[in-house]
């Protein structure tokens, strides 16, 4: 891929004729937008590129990429892609010298990403499309909610019945236990401990009910295996050697599921924790207004069309249709559905204390069941 | 006139490479959080949390196991591999010798993956076992295997240290130990053995090392029963208690670092006397193999054994894996075939670019790293000086820190020293990161071959008039060119694979296979990684091919 290079002389002509001929920029802004939107657009393209640190990985954010590079050819998106943990570390030591070089930061560990706003890393922007996603997936115009991926059970088909399959955490207990023998070592789920996304699922499921706990031990009575990644635990679920996988992230276990059709998917019908994939714009962001404009972009009503229909993300506007999107489950699950709001108690979740206490919880549940 | 000043610069700049990660990490050890961060504070509770946890003492426990399996399987093994390549009239060796290297090709992850796809409960080698025998009677999962796979798969690392004495060796005193009436093995043993022993012992030494900050393998195999090894142990420590916890890490670290002082120091022994073995003297030799008779069949199938166990099982689960999509007992293969998973890599303009920056950065990054090397090999050649000898120490230091962890120490310095700080996030960040982990493998190669060409040859260079650097080109160069060129080849395989030291230096554009392949693995798209893995492989093998036709040859 190569770009132009956008020289001083070529930044100053935008400049220029987005102040002589407001006219014609005017053209380019979406439906809805302020007046002065036009400026940011022009600015935006005169800093000709925006810098994006994320964990979505390529082959699911290719799409929406493509799309935003037609929507602005002139503003270069640099997608860098890093691991949830890894990519919090990045950024706050860049942060940390002065010289972060992220734009954007946009990932799905939603506790690590509100501490960032917490540690004075996010920027204020008030997105014009603010108004068209939920009200809980915005905080303080600082942190914006881009998708709503529920958190959903899988399992193999050609192991256990569809009838069998239970729906609820309570309905799984009890079959895993008194299907115990035959389930041995074939229920596969996160290790809270080792993956900061198994903890935050899990850790909000024990937040909704009592349910939890009880699973938590039909896992010990079953020897069940503990993962660092969704992929390990879908390849082998679809592999046969587990039959069961509990808290897999809904847009990885649809798309496993549409590969194969052996591989289900259950969305838990006691609740289904939703979480998000939360994007900041950076305070010492390089490239502000493009940053704004690839905010406005992922929240707009064609980036999330993107987003839910051919990155089978799950778009978070309930104004866009199709089965990966906030409309299509709430068509389905309704009340069921328990998204994880955005705010300042999603720092509970990285309190150490909390951590080793709930860590202790869970090994003692999971010793119970043995 | 010999000057030493030169050569203490060059140590002295060494040292300050390799010792301002390591200060960094005993800093950061001692603080309650993040260096950098407001709230860090002066602490040694960091190395009681640590040492108190239980965990801390499986991890060491499977981590001593697993080294010492290590060096108890891959050095026989890749010691006599070495021998009959080098030494024996084994037949197949021409072909043989790029296979030995293809278990360094793979990322570890994708070779653990291969493992499970062929072995694994729902493998296809297990399926057809069962259909045939009955339950197989291995687990893949299990620590005995984990010993086994780790050693083997090692055993390249062994022989390119041992290969590249024994070709120096010349063969006159075999033959005279023939000529006497010594049997082959007694040759071996008696004759060629001692010569190549300071090879042995430095490889010994360094797959020792290597068994404690060991990631990739363990990383996949003891995932589902949370078997940790010390590197794993510490990688937990960044999501264990929220945000990463890079006090507690530094403090795993330290740790690691403190085991490499017994290492060295067994080293020292084990080298005491290693001057006596130069053996590049001053009269061309021409090399005879040693006639196996009916053994050398023995040999050879031993040697298949061993390919069809580290490459053949791995590369064939990889491959099927990248066929189809999806696998085990329950799906007859040819309903899940499918051309999707290479078809895929196409939609991905990434793919390209990451495979130009692999083959760049290993190709000539190896030959940059390389030349570091070599420089510092010969700053230290033959000094008896104290400093060069703190070297021994220092430079196996950088191993002691697992790539992610050196990664991460160097992407701080660049970030955090004024003067490096426009070159964070640059290939020459990358590449400064790669050349440090891996200075202890390659030097090692690099100061053994130095150290094999006979001292009378050097001493005669200096008599006829022969400055340092003239001595240095015409001389110790030229005649150590096998283990330079191995060392050569060894950076291109590591760095060709390498995947977590770039997580935090990596930029736009600047991607590279390993990473791409880890993430994508990651992510849950094994469709893809599992062609890119296969993609990687021959990129991989073809260039080592190519190489070694176009007279890049450690045998030369």
């Amino acid at each position: 891929m190569t770009h132009p290079k956008v020289t001083a002389l070529g930044r100053l002509s935008a400049y220029a004729c987005a102040a002589l001929f407001p006219t014609l920029a005017f053209s380019q802004i979406p439906e809805g937008y302020p007046a002065d939107y036009a400026e940011i657009i022009a600015k935006a393209e005169a800093e000709g590129s925006v810098v994006i640190y994320a964990n979505t990985e390529h082959a699911a954010v290719e799409a929406i990429l493509a799309d935003f590079a037609k929507a602005y050819p002139k503003i270069r998106a640099d997608y860098i892609e890093i691991k949830a943990a890894d990519l919090f570390s990045r950024v706050s030591s860049e942060a940390a010298a002065d010289a972060l070089k992220a734009d954007i930061v946009w990932s799905s560990a939603m506790d690590l990403q509100y501490q960032m706003v917490e540690d004075g890393i996010a920027a204020e922007y008030g997105s014009p499309e603010k108004g068209a996603i939920p009200e809980w997936a915005s905080y303080n115009d600082r942190i914006y909610g881009t998708t709503f991926e529920p958190v959903v059970m899988v399992y193999n088909s050609k192991i256990i019945a569809d009838d069998q399959m239970p729906t609820t955490r309570d309905g799984l207990a009890k079959w895993l236990t008194e299907n115990r023998v035959e389930m041995k070592g074939k229920v596969a789920t996160y290790d809270p401990e080792r993956s900061g996304l198994g903890f935050f699922a899990v850790n909000e499921d024990a937040k909704n009910g009592d349910q939890l706990w009880p699973l938590v031990t039909a896992f010990g009575a079953v020897d069940a295996k503990f993962y660092t990644s969704t992929g390990t635990m879908l390849e082998k679920i679809s592999a046969g050697e587990h039959a069961i996988g509990y808290n897999i992230i809904g847009p990885y276990a649809y798309l496993r599921a549409a590969r194969d059709p052996n591989v289900k998917v259950v969305v838990p019908q006691d609740f289904t924790v939703v979480l998000s994939r939360l994007a900041i714009i950076t305070e010492q962001a390089d490239h502000p207004n493009a940053a704004r404009v690839f905010m406005d972009y992922l929240l707009s009503h064609r980036g999330q069309t993107v987003v839910g229909n051919e990155a089978h993300l799950f778009a978070i506007r309930p104004d866009v249709e199709g089965p990966a999107t906030i409309a299509g489950l709430t068509a389905e699950h309704g009340d069921l559905l328990k998204p994880v709001s955005i705010g300042p108690e999603l720092l509970d979740a990285i309190q150490p204390m909390a951590r080793l206490a709930f860590f202790r919880e869970w090994a003692d549940a999971l010793k119970a069941g043995k | 006139m010999r000057s030493d000043l030169w050569r203490n610069n060059i140590v002295l700049l060494t040292a300050l490479f390799i010792l301002a990660p390591v200060g960094l990490i005993l800093w950061q050890s001692f603080l309650t959080d993040a260096f950098f961060s407001a709230r860090a504070n002066p602490t040694a509770d960091t190395y009681s949390f640590v040492l108190s946890d239980p965990g801390f003492w499986d991890a060491l426990q499977n981590t001593v196991i697993l080294s010492a399996g290590m060096v108890v399987i891959a050095v026989p093994l890749g010691s006599l591999l070495a021998f009959l390549m080098v030494r024996t009239d084994m037949p197949g060796r021409r072909w043989i010798e790029p296979a030995i290297f293809l278990p360094l090709f793979m990322s570890p992850m994708v070779l653990a993956f291969g493992y499970i796809v062929s072995i694994g409960p729902s493998g296809f080698w297990s399926t057809w076992w069962q259909q045939t025998f009955g339950a197989p009677f291995w687990n893949v999962y299990s620590m005995p295997m984990l010993v086994l796979v780790v050693a083997l798969t090692h055993v390249p690392h062994v022989y390119i240290y041992v290969a590249t004495a024994l070709r120096t060796v010349p063969s006159d005193l075999e033959e005279a130990a023939r000529v006497a009436g010594g049997a082959p093995l007694t040759v071996a043993m008696k004759v060629t053995l001692p010569l190549v022993w300071p090879s042995i012992a430095v490889s010994a030494v360094l797959v020792a090392f290597l068994g404690f900050e060991l990631f990739g393998l363990p990383y996949v195999l003891g995932d589902q029963d949370g078997r940790l090894v010390l590197a794993t142990y510490l990688y937990k420590f960044n999501t264990l208690l929220g945000r990463p916890a890079y006090q507690l890490m530094a403090v795993v670290v330290i740790f690691i670092m403190l085991v490499t002082l017994p290492l060295v120091m067994l080293q020292r022994r084990m080298l005491r006397s290693a001057q006596r073995y130069s053996t590049i003297g001053g009269k061309a030799t021409r090399s005879h193999a040693v006639p196996l008779g009916p053994w050398k069949w023995v040999a050879l199938a031993g040697v298949m054994i061993w390919l069809y166990a580290v490459v053949l099982l791995p590369l064939s689960g990889v491959a099927l894996r990248s066929f189809v999509t999806t696998w085990g007992p329950l799906v007859a293969i040819r309903d899940v075939l499918t051309f999707d998973n290479y078809h895929k890599l196409a939609d991905l303009p990434l793919i390209r670019r990451s495979i130009v920056n692999t083959l760049l950065l290993a190709f000539v990054g190896g030959f940059a790293s390389l030349c570091v090397y070599a420089l510092i090999g010969l700053a230290s050649h033959r000094s008896q000086a104290k400093s060069t000898r703190v070297l021994d120490f220092l430079v196996l230091l950088p191993r002691a820190m697992p790539g992610i962890v050196a990664g991460l120490v160097v992407f701080w310095i660049f970030l955090f020293v004024p003067f490096l700080k426009p070159w964070v996030a640059s290939l020459v960040a990358m590449w400064v990161a790669y050349t440090l982990v891996w200075l202890p493998f390659g030097l090692r190669l690099v100061s053994n071959s130095f150290g094999q060409v006979g001292r009378e040859l050097e001493e005669a260079a200096y008599v006829t008039g022969a400055g340092q650097a003239r001595v240095a080109r015409d001389v110790i160069l030229p005649l150590a060119k096998h283990g330079l060129l191995a060392a050569w080849l060894l950076a291109f395989l590591l760095y060709a694979r390498e995947y977590s030291t770039g997580i935090f230096l990596m930029g736009q554009g600047n991607e590279v296979m390993g990473t791409m392949l880890v993430s994508l693995w990651n992510g849950g798209n094994i469709d893809v990684a599992s062609s890119l893995a296969v993609v990687n492989t021959l990129v991989i093998a073809g260039g080592i091919a190519l190489a070694l036709r176009l007279g890049v040859r450690l045998d030369a």
